[in-house]
């Protein structure tokens, strides 16, 4: 079995399910299965033999030639593609089922075949021009499985808004690929370190493949496209699309030279989209877009490691850099993992709840106990504690920086304030996940909604499980996946290829071990000593309050409501509220809703001008030919009189 | 074969003598308010009743209520074992223990606030809120004083960043400490544990609910992250590396004793700040650790 041969398999299943997508859902369940299978071995292979896999056919009608690589660093990438393909599409049969959605499951099992078929294209491209096909087929696939729910006003306007956005990004990239072609006089990708003129088309790419990547603030068409998609969609989006843009960022830095201060910048738009994309978080009182405003943060935390190996690169490659660069490559497995087990676990509760409103939920863990429990160690994973994967990821990147500022170089300007935002990025996570885990899965049942819910079948189960097991995984045992990264950021600076583990990997999977097996001895043990010393179980003691309800209870808002006021300058909440008056106040409510502050306060005011200045201009356009001939008259008029006054000079 | 036995040492070390501190702060308050108050070991007697009581459990609450704190406690002991004792070093010492120590705290954290939030109780959810929001400030503040030790001795493991002093800017990474530690172990001016309004507390109103050994493990963690952060503060500010073993030994205990008296000064006599000057105190917190950072970096 050799590489070529895994991907041709690969391409068989995938090309197997775009056609039995429509007719049978058995079928087509089986063939992304076993392409995902042969995805992730492909990806494993090149990994572990750290090999490079290279295939060019010529094309009867001459250039593009179709060429196709596979290096360790789209291996990386295509490894968590094959994953999220595979559990996703397992978890669509009974999420998106035939049976309650008989005109949209068979065009959401096409679609989603379509889109792993375009990423994989996009990751295995080594031609410019197949790579804008591939970029330019999965946006436009993602965007019909978006719009799944067309006949919902909310839905087609997220859809829009993505295309808008995408294809805003589309344009950068055909800028950037066609600078690119021009000057090096054809389309084949590969490193062009030694050119160092092409150095400024990395800004073009920067804003490219920002805008995919949805970094603060290019982020406007994340949150409302991540909430609207069917869960696994959602999962799809933020564990994948957004890290094909990290992808694109990642590979064009190491192939072109870099601008001085790219690192600088792309690392500063690490540590805003990090805060402020925690801070938006907060104030989000719907699950889905809560979970949407995380992906920036976290892809802000990609960011930053990212940004921290082109600064390193810039002072001669130290192996601080690698460090920062190795967990930011974490972090993009770790992210894709644990964000789509939460979507997925999300989904199962609007699955079982109908609802995406917080303020509505709670209590869940009684009749969903599968689902909060996975999702509370989803949460605890993202919010980087240990001994989860998200602690490993943010843990190397936070040594990054350390040993920048150690080494009491210049980098240290940018390596404190860095780590300090990081820093409270994982406090402000961890604010945020103890805010949805208990709302929405501990306390009482906010609504009625919550006594009809049922936990979800095994085939939702079943991708949750293994995404967890995958993220309990990396925690425990981070030194088996280092042989796995290590690949792919020596892929990026090849400086980097010979060098051993430099971080206490080892030690710090022993640790993690022990804490697992001595909290879940502790845990058992308490237990018991609970069960031997008698157990009560009472009404919640509220401090003599004799009975309580459901409403008492302190909600989302509430709880994330001290850290709000802090981001009050850019959240720019609105509240509607009626105090309760008079001595036997009948009514008061209270609403408050955190606006899309840059969309609703920045692009839409721009946009709205551009419309109104394209309405004025309009009206020259009115299909009369006489003021046409006028207006090719004033124009020969006025060409005459330059041509004129050329000819006195 | 030794290892396991220093290991199990040090473990009683921190699980015997960490009760003690509260109980000292208590004996200080009472010295200074002219009471006798309560015997020093009061906290023992309170722990060996409480593990032996039975528990009243909300109707509304999983078995995570239970699992909660006791994930909480062996977070907090493993965040103890990571830290060195002076003469004694580290039982595990590799680069970045530092980090991992911040994280298990949060750890905790999360635990706490987690089980808070089973009952379904207003009052704990206020707590909850209020705890994880201003831990979010003070381990800004726990950061910038990591990052001055970072700088100062060019390490990142805890017990070379510990073994010298912190410098010129010691002074003020002393008092930066001293106030997350007032913050993050409820102490006043930020927390008053003795109140009985629950609406204004921030660590205590979360474990309302917890009675009998899950209340046990909570205080008991609670000491235990108390010693941790004393034990934390002397190492990084008094030079115990340059000095022979018993007496570096004698000076952590002199100064980890030190620490307490002046918990229970503060506490005999601040009041309590209004919750909205706590983010202004520990954002003063956060710049004194920064400016230590400022002058340990210039110092070099």
């Amino acid at each position: 079995m050799t590489p070529g041969c895994l991907l041709l398999i690969a391409l068989a299943g995938i090309t197997l399910g775009l056609l039995t997508a429509r007719p049978s859902a058995r079928l087509w369940l089986a063939a992304t299965l076993a392409a995902s299978a042969a995805g992730l071995a492909v990806a494993l292979w090149i990994l572990l033999a750290r090999a490079t896999w290279d295939w060019r056919a010529f094309l009867p009608f001459g250039e593009p030639s179709l060429h196709l690589r596979l290096d360790p660093l789209s291996a990386f990438f295509l490894a968590l593609l094959a994953v999220l393909g595979g559990a996703g599409s397992l978890f669509s049969l009974e999420y998106w089922a035939d049976k309650t959605h008989p005109t949209s499951a068979p065009s959401s099992r096409f679609w989603w075949s379509g889109v792993l078929l375009c990423m994989g294209l996009v990751l295995l491209a080594a031609n410019g021009m197949i790579f804008l096909i591939g970029w330019e087929a999965f946006t436009v696939c993602c965007y019909f499985l978006i719009t799944q729910e067309r006949q919902k006003r909310a839905v087609r306007q997220a859809g829009w808004l993505y295309l808008a956005a995408s294809h805003a990004g589309m344009l950068c990239l055909f800028a950037f690929f066609a600078l690119l072609a021009a000057r090096t006089g054809g389309w084949e990708l590969g490193p062009l370190r030694d050119h160092p003129e092409l150095a400024p088309l990395f800004w073009l790419a920067l804003l490219g493949f920002g805008l995919k990547a949805g970094v603060f603030p290019l982020h406007i068409w994340l949150p409302s496209a991540h909430a609207n998609a069917p869960s696994h969609v959602s999962a799809m989006l933020s564990g994948m699309t957004l890290k094909l843009g990290i992808y694109g960022l990642v590979r064009f830095s190491g192939w072109l030279p870099l601008p001085d201060s790219a690192g600088w910048t792309v690392a500063a738009l690490g540590a805003v989209s990090a805060v402020l994309g925690v801070a938006f978080a907060l104030g989000q009182h719907d699950l889905k877009r809560l979970l949407a405003y995380h992906s920036v943060e976290n892809i802000g935390i990609i960011l930053i490691g990212v940004g921290f190996a082109m600064i390193a690169t810039a002072h001669g490659h130290p192996l601080w850099g690698q460090l920062a660069l190795a967990g930011g490559l974490l972090h993009v497995w770790n992210h894709g993992l644990f964000k789509a087990l939460l979507f997925l676990g999300a989904g199962s509760v609007l699955h079982a709840t109908g609802t995406r409103e917080m303020s509505r939920l709670g209590g869940l863990w009684r009749v969903m106990p599968w689902t909060a429990g996975l999702f509370t160690l989803g949460a605890m994973a993202i919010a980087g504690l240990p001994p989860l994967n998200g602690f490993v990821s943010e843990w190397l990147v936070f040594l990054g920086l350390f040993d920048a500022v150690s080494a009491h170089r210049v980098a240290l300007w940018a390596a404190v304030p860095a780590a300090i935002l990081l820093g409270i990025t994982g406090a402000l996570a961890l604010a945020c996940f103890a805010k949805v885990c208990g709302v929405v899965f501990a306390g009482a049942p906010r609504s009625e909604l919550v006594e009809h819910a049922h936990e979800c079948g095994w085939r939702m189960r079943g991708p949750m499980l293994l995404l967890a097991m995958l993220c309990v995984a990396i925690g425990l045992a981070p030194v088996l996946f280092w042989r796995l990264v290590a690949p792919a950021a020596a892929a990026w600076q090849p400086d980097w290829a010979g060098a051993a583990l430099p971080a206490p990997l080892i030690e710090l999977s022993a640790f993690h071990l022990g804490l697992a097996a001595v909290a879940l001895l502790g845990a058992i043990w308490l237990w018991r000593r609970v069960k031997r010393n008698g157990l009560n179980r009472a009404v919640t003691w509220d401090c003599g309050y004799a009975a309580p309800t459901a409403r008492i209870q302190y909600t989302a808002g509430s709880f994330a409501g001290i850290i709000n006021e802090w981001f009050d300058w850019i959240l720019q909440r609105e509240r509607h509220e009626q105090r309760p008056e008079e001595n036997f106040p009948a009514r008061a409510h209270q609403v408050e809703h955190t606006p899309e502050t840059v969309l609703e306060k920045i692009v839409q005011p721009v946009a709205v001008a551009v419309l109104h200045i394209s309405a004025v201009a309009r009206r020259l356009q009115h299909g009369r030919v006489q003021s046409y001939l006028l207006y090719l008259l004033i124009g020969i008029a006025v060409l005459a009189v330059l041509v004129a006054m050329g000819g006195a000079q | 074969m030794i290892y396991t036995f220093e290991l199990i040492l040090r473990l009683a070390i921190w699980l015997l003598l960490a009760p003690l501190l509260p109980g000292i702060i208590n004996k200080v308050k009472a010295w200074v308010a002219g009471r006798r108050g309560p015997p020093v070991l009061q906290l023992y007697y309170d722990l060996a009743k409480l593990w032996r009581k039975g528990v009243v459990m909300s109707t509304l609450a999983s078995p995570g209520f239970i699992a909660g704190p006791a994930v909480a406690w062996v977070a907090l002991l493993a965040a103890a074992i990571l830290m060195p004792l002076g003469p004694l070093g580290s039982a595990l010492s590799f680069r970045g223990d530092v980090l991992l120590l911040i994280y298990l705290l949060a750890l905790a954290r999360f635990c706490t606030a987690w089980a808070a939030m089973e009952t379904g109780s207003a009052f704990e959810g206020m707590g909850a809120a209020r705890e994880v929001s201003y831990a979010v400030l003070a381990e800004a503040a726990i950061i910038a004083a990591v990052l001055a030790l970072s700088v100062h001795t060019r390490s990142v493991s805890l017990v070379t960043m510990l073994s010298p002093s912190a410098g010129a800017g010691a002074a003020l990474l002393a008092a930066g400490l001293f106030t997350v530690l007032l913050a993050e172990n409820c102490r006043v001016p930020f927390d008053d544990p003795n109140t009985h309004l629950e609406l204004t507390m921030i660590h205590e109103v979360m474990v309302l609910d917890h009675s009998g050994p899950p209340l046990a493990a909570i205080l008991h963690g609670a000491s235990v992250k108390l010693l941790l952060f004393s034990v934390l503060l002397v190492q990084a500010v008094v030079p115990l590396g340059n000095l022979s073993a018993p007496l570096a030994g004698a000076a952590l205990a002199g100064g980890v004793l030190a620490v307490t008296i002046g918990v229970g000064l503060v506490e005999s006599l601040l009041a309590r700040l209004a919750f909205r000057r706590v983010p202004l105190l520990l954002t003063t917190a956060f710049l004194l650790c920064l400016f230590a950072l400022l002058v340990s970096w210039n110092w070099k």
